[in-house]
């Protein structure tokens, strides 16, 4: 599904970040990448959801070379099939949790039957994982791992093939953390959805089917180098 | 759409309210400032049409149902014009004499100078739509501002004075030397508001006129002659065009009308055509010869003397005629001579006589000219030789009694005079003693009045015949007649007078400069915050269109929400601004007669320039944050060189010093020099101030243990988040104090020869002219100006015509300016006044030297014309004379007038006959003896003598009017770009929330943090007032050191109220750094 291959990129004042990186994820597959912070897993992200450009490489996507889309082909492209969760949940502070939600479906032409039918399925994705009773509230009224969830059904809106998780638990407790791990394995499982996790968390990481550590510009399977 | 409204679909608009809501205090910011700009743009523009709207109201009021004025200038007709003319027009019209003049309260003896007289027959008040005022006998009506300006209460009596209303010129040849002015005293019956025609007025000019109405039949003269009139108005309401007007003019006027009459000749039997003024004009002399009937010149002139040898006839009268009515007239300089002069000189045909006779100079002053005639013939006295008709009838000669009676109006040497002289005169009257031809006379006696003393016709020449011939004689326009269409005038040079709209957007501009910059801050402090939902909204798949979209939406929305109430906010401000120019300001304008009116064109032109000036501005932020966002993170951040800094500084240094010792040492640059050196001080202050910051560089500490390291460690890679700031509050500083450092006063250059002032000493106008020479023997003893203590006193002396002042001081647009000739060659003697600009073609010459050649302009202001221009002016005879423009003077006392050559002058204006306007120099310690004396003198003639200093500084007060117009109003601009560094602080410290969080982290109180936030923005406060005043001083050196000062209370408040809104901003900025969300940022790390 995705390749990324040979991907560089470096900044002035942190000197090269990834360097001649090489990945692949399988349609369904889920990945976590682990490192030091500044080790550029954000930067892997944002290269991969084509929120920023390497320097050099190529990142190909379902057989399409991503970095050859123009602005508006890289947003269709995030809005079609991907999904971010971060670490901040970033809600619009004045728009409610299920506006939110929502927001999504406003970025690219939705037909009332397909906006209708994505408005009941966000809503039962709410109900599974318990946050249908927000709906109403604005992100200043719920807590941290309510809005965790939120963002996770955010992404999931659009039912997207890849979702971009960073640092996904970096500002919840502990059970907070756990619920959203669970539930993203679940929604891979059930689903199919691949997912890239950037994390600190051993115990996030481990739930994932692959997992790397990025050191030094380059990522090394996790186990092999603990072995 | 919340939890429930399950079915509604999400739109952009949707989120654009909510986004509103949540951001109500930032949208409000933006939209308050919007408001300021709109309503600065639109109240200006609305300010301009307030300007041109009272400017044609006042002048539609002051002309009343006037629509077309025929003038005849400053020549008169017969009333019964008036009624021939409304009958041919088939409009109503009335008779009018102006006068110019002035009066004095009889009680008081308070003189009003400068008033307009208007004798006017009962109909005139009736023709103005007011039927309830009549002026009784013996009484005037006068406006109130008169009436204010000599405390005038009806029953009070008034002196007026005025100039003598005479067909003849009293410059003219032999008109008597008495009666120049005519006076008399009334009683003030009644005191007219504008709407009753009190400030009725044919000229162009928003100040309003000093009125008095007078009925005409109060003006007789001594013979108790009612005088003619010289205005003829005809009703706006359905009247004729301007051309229309003049066809039934010329369709009735009749040769009588301008005091032509044709008489009949006894000695020859034919018919003469004589004029009221003596002379027949040049103009009117080729109409007559145009006529299918043949008209033949004589001229008839007094000579002083006639001499054979030792032999003298005095005061004789000889005629030059045309040979083709009298055969036995001789060409060249043959003479025919009667019986009584051969007997009186013992002449012979053949003898060489001598002719002395008087001639104008220039300056109309009597000199005697001679001349040899050889005697061709001696006639007797009968026939055509015993003509007496051929004397004209000066009014001083013809009638009188005895030679010795005579009032020729110049020196007569009665010793000469002998008894047969008088015996001839008794006998013969003026009957002329000697006859030469024509072409001769007209030579040496012709003058500016005309070539002929009359027009004669061939004896077969029969009465009929000739009233046929001179049906719709003279033109019109060749005897002096001018027809204008008021009302378009008026309101033409209303609307292309000042424009007040481009003035106040000019003055405003500071205003509008800090709108603009205080909005760019608050919308990249708003776009600052929600750069994480922005960025949000990347991650979901919006394309940077819909999110353009989405922020155009946003700023249209607000831009929309601060234009509409900002134009109407623009009501106001014209409101304020009218009062001001009615009150405060009224210096710019002269008048208080200025009405704030709505205007919708403006409204909406305002409106729309601003709504759309905003949506570009904000398009242009959303569209560079837009781009900065999604352009890929290349983590580049340069730290300016400070050694390079620190070098440049220092040579900025030396050439400040160098520039500030030069601008002492060379007095004639010291202005421009200062101004540099002012310059260079603003750059070496701000690379001093970024030293400052960069100097953190050359440090090795690094530390958080002392809280000013921080502030500079921050600035030391941003610095010019701090430079930015000082910079616009320096620059608003250094303008405003440089502006009113503009302040025109009166310097030592301009009392100098070349200077504005000419050198002179005093400058003095007259509403009545004065007759004669002020300078020579004869003036000085008439005047009383031969007093010792005045010997060092030298006049020059100048004639006027009337005219609409095109000075700065009339707002509207002028075309017919009054005209002064002036005495080029003195000015060339004394080399007093200098040039601005002349035209191509006559560089390297005087351009004083081009007067006597063609007429010279002063005057640009009012006029819009410029050297190489032409100006078409009308003389007196009605001619139309292009003027070429050959210079433009600076900055002189004599804006507002067109200045001609005297030679020129006299040639196109004849008939205006004494000086108005004056220029005196003298022993300078006397000036106040001068003042008292010269006003004292010529105290009849309503003299008024003022330093000529002052009269120059009067004009100055139109542009210092608009300096502190322009001083204030960009101080108010300062003081709202100042409210925006508390905005600057804000964004400041959002950059920086991430190094505060970790700095709370460390154990900083938020306190600590504030006071750190505050006291760096509390630095870049007064580094910009610091760098702004200080520049300014030097710069603006020469005018502290000098008179023309600094408004120092207008600086002083300014800088005071810039740092009270300064701090205030920046204490209510701070107190938003909040615990909480500098925890949050410590959260995410």
């Amino acid at each position: 599904m995705l390749q990324l291959t040979n991907v560089s990129k470096s900044f002035q004042q942190r000197g090269i970040v990834l360097n001649r990186l090489d990945l692949a994820v399988s349609e369904g597959d889920s990945v976590s990448i682990s490192g030091p912070s500044g080790s550029g897993k954000t930067t892997l992200l944002n290269i991969i959801g084509l929120l920023d450009r390497p320097d050099s490489g190529e990142v190909i996507f379902r057989g399409r070379p991503l970095l050859d889309f123009d602005h508006e082909a890289s947003a269709l492209y995030r809005n079609r099939n991907i999904g971010f969760v971060f670490q901040d949940h970033l809600l619009l502070p004045y728009l409610t949790v299920k506006e939110n939600i929502l927001l999504p479906l406003l970025a690219s032409k939705t037909d009332d039957t397909v906006y209708k039918e994505k408005v009941d399925d966000s809503m039962t994705m709410m109900e599974l994982i318990g946050i249908s009773d927000i709906a109403g509230k604005y992100p200043y009224q719920i807590s941290g791992g309510e809005a965790q969830r939120a963002t996770l059904v955010r992404a999931l809106v659009n039912k997207p093939s890849l979702l971009l998780a960073d640092e996904p638990t970096g500002s919840l407790d502990k059970h907070n953390a756990d619920t959203l791990g669970d539930l993203l394995m679940q929604l891979n499982a059930d689903y199919g959805i691949a997912i890239i996790l950037a994390t600190h968390s051993q115990e996030l990481a481990a739930k994932m089917k692959v997992r790397f550590l990025l050191s030094e510009g380059k990522l090394v399977p996790a186990d092999d180098r603990k072995q | 759409m919340t939890g429930n409204n399950k079915g509604m679909k999400l739109s952009l608009l949707h989120i654009i309210r909510r986004s509103f809501t949540y951001h109500l205090r930032d949208i409000v910011y933006q939209v308050l400032i919007i408001i300021v700009l709109t309503s600065v743009v639109t109240g200006s523009l609305m300010t301009g049409k307030s300007v041109r709207k009272s400017l044609r109201v006042t002048s539609l009021e002051k002309l009343g149902n006037t629509g077309i004025l025929i003038s005849s200038g400053i020549r008169y007709f017969d009333p019964s014009l008036v009624d021939r003319v409304a009958e041919k027009a088939g409009t109503d019209c009335t008779g009018v004499l102006e006068l110019d003049g002035y009066c004095q309260n009889f009680a008081t003896q308070q003189t009003a100078p400068g008033v307009k007289i208007f004798a006017v027959n009962d109909d005139f008040f009736s023709f103005q739509g007011n039927d309830t005022v009549r002026i009784p006998k013996g009484e005037v009506a006068i406006n109130e501002q008169l009436a204010s300006y000599l405390a005038l209460t009806p029953g009070d009596e008034l002196i007026i004075r005025f100039n003598s209303i005479s067909e003849l010129p009293a410059d003219a040849p032999f008109a008597p030397g008495d009666a120049k002015t005519g006076s008399v005293v009334l009683t003030v019956s009644s005191i007219l508001k504008p709407a009753a025609s009190g400030n009725f007025s044919l000229a162009v000019s928003q100040i309003t006129p000093l009125n008095i109405f007078v009925s005409r039949s109060d003006l007789t003269d001594a013979e108790g002659k009612i005088p003619q009139i010289n205005r003829l108005l005809m009703s706006r309401q359905h009247g004729p065009t301007a051309v229309e007007a003049y066809n039934s003019l010329a369709a009735v006027i009749k040769p009588g009308d301008t005091g032509l009459s044709l008489r009949q000749v006894p000695a020859t039997g034919g018919y003469e055509l004589v004029s009221d003024r003596i002379f027949i004009d040049q103009p009117l002399a080729d109409e007559l010869a145009a006529l299918n009937i043949p008209s033949y010149p004589a001229i008839t002139y007094l000579a002083n003397s006639i001499t054979l040898g030792d032999r003298l006839t005095p005061y004789s009268f000889v005629s030059g005629l045309d040979p083709a009515l009298y055969n036995d007239i001789p060409k060249g300089n043959g003479i025919v001579i009667n019986e009584w002069l051969a007997n009186d000189l013992g002449a012979a045909e053949g003898d060489t006589l001598t002719l002395a006779w008087y001639s104008p100079d220039p300056l109309n002053r009597l000199m005697e000219e001679k001349a040899d005639f050889i005697v061709t013939r001696i006639v007797q006295m009968k026939g055509i030789w015993a003509d007496s008709l051929l004397m004209p009838e000066f009014p001083g000669i013809a009638g009188s009694v005895s030679c010795s009676a005579w009032d020729a109006g110049t020196e007569i040497n009665m010793d000469l005079i002998r008894d047969k002289d008088e015996e001839y005169w008794n006998r013969y009257a003026g009957t002329p003693k000697a006859f030469i031809n024509y072409e001769k006379g007209r030579e040496i006696w012709g003058n500016n009045y005309g070539p002929a003393t009359s027009m004669r016709f061939a004896a077969d020449a029969t009465e009929p015949a000739l009233v046929a011939n001179l049906s719709g004689f003279p033109d019109p326009s060749k005897s002096g007649f001018v027809v204008s269409d008021l009302t378009e005038v008026s309101v033409k040079a209303a609307r292309e007078g000042v424009d007040f709209s481009s003035l106040f957007l000019s003055l405003g501009f500071f205003m509008i400069l800090s709108a603009i910059i205080l909005l760019i801050l608050i919308v990249s402090a708003f776009y600052e915050s929600r750069k994480g939902q922005v960025k949000t909204l990347f991650a979901l798949g919006f394309s940077n269109r819909i999110i353009e979209k989405l922020l155009f939406l946003e700023s249209g929305l607000i831009a929309l929400a601060g234009t509409i109430p900002g134009a109407f906010a623009g009501v106001l401000f014209n409101l304020v601004i009218i009062k001001a120019l009615n009150s405060v300001w009224q210096g710019a304008v002269q008048t208080d007669a200025l009405t704030s009116g709505f205007d919708t064109v403006s409204l909406a032109t305002g409106f729309a320039s601003s709504l759309v000036v905003i949506i570009i501005l904000l398009k242009i932020r959303s569209g560079s944050f837009l781009k900065k966002l999604s352009q890929p993170e290349t983590g580049i951040t340069k730290v300016p060189s400070a050694r390079r800094n620190v070098i440049v500084a220092l040579i900025f240094l030396a050439v400040t010093i160098i520039l500030a010792v030069l601008s002492v040492t060379l007095t004639g640059y010291s202005t421009d020099l200062s101004y540099a050196a002012g310059i260079m001080t603003f750059a070496t202050f701000i690379l001093l101030i970024r030293q400052y910051f960069l100097g953190r560089k050359a440090s090795s500490r690094y530390s958080f243990s002392n809280t000013g390291h921080i502030s500079k460690s921050y600035y030391l890679f941003n610095s010019s988040h701090a430079i930015a700031p000082v910079i616009f509050l320096a620059a608003g500083l250094f303008a405003v104090v440089i502006t009113g450092a503009n302040k025109m006063s009166i310097n030592n250059n301009m009392l100098e020869r070349s200077g504005g002032t000419g050198g002179f000493l005093l400058w003095g106008e007259t509403p009545l002219p004065v007759p004669g020479n002020l300078t020579d023997s004869h003036g000085k003893i008439t005047y009383g100006l031969d007093d010792p203590s005045l010997n060092g006193l030298a006049i020059v002396q100048a004639k006027r015509t009337s005219g609409n002042d095109a000075s700065c001081l009339n707002l509207n647009h002028i075309v017919s300016p009054p005209l002064l000739g002036v005495d080029a060659a003195e000015f060339i003697r004394r080399g007093s006044f200098s040039f601005a600009t002349t035209m191509k073609g006559i560089e390297g010459t005087n351009p004083w030297q081009t007067l006597e050649s063609r007429p010279s302009d002063t005057v640009i202001y009012g006029l819009k014309i410029k050297p190489g221009d032409t100006l078409a002016i009308r003389a007196e005879s009605g001619r139309i004379i292009n003027l070429v423009i050959s210079a433009g003077l600076n900055s002189s006392v004599f804006q507002g007038f067109v200045l001609i050559g005297t030679d020129n002058f006299n040639r196109f204006f004849p008939s205006v006959s004494g000086s108005q306007v004056f220029l005196a120099d003298g022993d300078a310690a006397s000036t106040e003896q001068y003042i008292s004396t010269l006003s004292e003198r010529l105290k009849v003639y309503g003299a008024h003598f003022e330093p000529a200093a002052d009269r120059l500084a009067s004009f100055f007060v139109v542009t210092n009017t608009y300096l502190r117009v322009f001083t204030i109003l960009s101080g108010i601009g300062m003081i709202l770009g100042v409210a925006g560094l508390g905005l600057i602080l804000l964004r400041n410290f959002n950059r920086r929330r991430r190094d505060f969080g970790l700095m709370v982290a460390e154990g900083y109180s938020v306190k600590t943090i504030r006071r750190i936030v505050l006291r760096e923005h509390i630095l870049i406060l007064f580094a910009g007032i610091v760098t702004g005043f200080v520049s300014a001083m030097v710069a603006t050196r020469p005018s502290i050191m000098g008179d023309t000062g600094l408004p120092w209370l207008t600086i002083t408040v300014m800088i005071i109220l810039v740092i009270i809104t300064g701090l205030t901003a920046l204490i209510l900025s701070v107190r938003g750094i909040s615990r909480e969300n500098l925890i949050a940022r410590i959260r995410k790390e």
